[in-house]
């Protein structure tokens, strides 16, 4: 099972790896920080390949290896202290709908609808995936680091201004008519 | 008033303040990060109440110092390219100056060492990037080494071409179509002469060169965090480069589609 697993998607997992350093280089990623960029390439193609494996749905295939691949590269941020933009961005290529974009185009170039219409579907759902995964874990963490923000404090101070004017203008006109 | 002795006028630490902001968003950062940025330079010198709004192309800072005099700047940011490896470093600058608040000179002779425009030369790496993120996509998406090898070759030709064309203008949606079409254009030509086999797959080796990913990154990030504008603008600006990719290659296809079946 697992050998037969490894065989049909190892060339699949390898490119991918290959692809992210690319990607990386691409982009001008700080050279220690490539590894880390891989890591996250391979191991969301490992999750889609057991997702397809395992006859799950399109969505679900590519909005649980997002999922972990964004609560994997917030950590990383954390810890690294580094924007997180520098690991999500490369572990995510490998996800990204290229191939199904391009039949998109080449079947409406062809005037084929039926086929057109599949296939724009099929590249909106994994764009839909990614990012409802890429957002719940986001959406989280900026919960988390965001929680004792400190907002403005003008109007409180106005506020007082405002009263202490107020019994001082009483407190003059008590003078004035005292 | 200890801010004039010690940094600079109020006037120059919001020059620095904003000059941190601009590049930052110049290098692909998020609208929370340059808010949160510039907010926390301008607390760190000096208190008072710090006003930003900041969306892509403009960013606008009002700042009431405890003094009680109030100052606003403003500053139109133009399009640049994205490098994570500056956000990273001015990332770095802006915990340095939240900590040890050094003088403004200081500040912007740092921002002038990590923004200094690079040496206009092939650079190998990014050549490199741009021959693995092409061959190693084409053999993911199923095509064979024949596919891989005329997906390498087209990536180097890309990259000359950027090389040569690039930063002249500043409209990116009009300049990913031109490229889009030349890169359809290369593809169809490597099949034609016969390295690569399936022009499909070599045609998706040089999308995903150009899909624009951190641009959708970003604005799902932005949108989520509530700066809605400017994660619309993002999201508007990447499906139109999307489409113009699509375009691009559907115009080449058009072009030599009659000689490849």
């Amino acid at each position: 099972m697992i050998g037969i697993f490894c065989e049909k998607y190892f060339v699949m997992i390898l490119t991918a790896a290959i692809g992210t350093i690319g990607y990386c280089l691409n982009v001008n990623i700080k050279r220690n920080k490539i590894v880390y960029g891989c890591v996250g390439g391979v191991v969301s193609t490992f999750l889609y390949c057991v997702c397809v494996e395992a006859q799950l749905s399109l969505l679900m295939q590519n909005l649980i290896p997002a999922t972990v691949v964004t609560l994997y590269a917030e950590v990383l941020a954390r810890i690294v202290k580094a924007p997180a933009t520098v690991f999500l961005i490369p572990s995510i290529i490998p996800l990204v709908p290229g191939g199904r974009l391009y039949y998109t185009m080449r079947a409406i170039v062809d005037a084929n609808v039926s086929d057109a219409k599949i296939y724009a579907m099929e590249t909106l759902v994994i764009a839909l995936g990614i990012a409802v995964g890429i957002v719940v874990i986001s959406l989280m963490f900026y919960h988390i680091s965001h929680k004792n923000i400190q907002y403005k404090v003008r109007f409180d101070q106005v506020e007082i201004n405002a009263q202490k004017e107020a019994e001082d203008s009483s407190c003059a006109q008590k003078n004035l008519h005292g | 008033m200890d801010i004039e002795t010690t940094c600079g006028t109020p006037v120059q630490v919001m020059e620095c303040a904003l000059d941190m902001g601009e590049t930052m968003l110049r290098c692909g950062a998020e609208i929370l990060r340059v808010e949160d940025t510039i907010t926390r330079i301008c607390t760190a010198y000096g208190g008072g109440i710090v006003d930003v709004f900041t969306i892509l192309s403009l960013i606008i800072l009002s700042w009431k110092t405890d003094a009680g005099e109030n100052h606003t700047l403003t500053r139109r940011i133009n399009p640049h390219a994205t490098d994570l490896n500056k956000l990273e470093d001015l990332n770095a600058l802006s915990r340095y100056i939240c900590e040890k608040k050094p003088p403004c000179s200081e500040i912007q002779q740092k921002i002038c060492a990590i923004m200094a425009p690079e040496e206009r030369r092939i650079y190998k790496s990014k050549m490199t990037g741009y021959v693995l993120l092409a061959s190693a996509f084409t053999l993911f998406f199923g095509g064979n080494l024949w596919d891989s090898l005329a997906a390498g070759i087209v990536a180097v030709l890309m990259y000359l071409w950027d090389y040569c064309f690039a930063s002249h203008g500043r409209n990116r949606v009009v300049y990913s179509l031109v490229i889009a079409v030349v890169a359809g254009i290369l593809c169809c030509i490597s099949v034609l002469i016969g390295i690569g086999q399936n022009i499909d797959k070599v045609m998706i080796g040089s999308i995903m060169l150009m899909i624009p990913g951190i641009n959708l990154m970003n604005a799902l990030r932005d949108m989520m965090c509530g700066d809605i504008i400017t994660g619309i603008l993002r999201l508007a600006e990447a499906l139109m480069m999307a489409i113009a990719i699509a375009v691009g290659f559907g115009i080449a296809i058009m072009l030599f589609g009659g000689l490849l079946r």
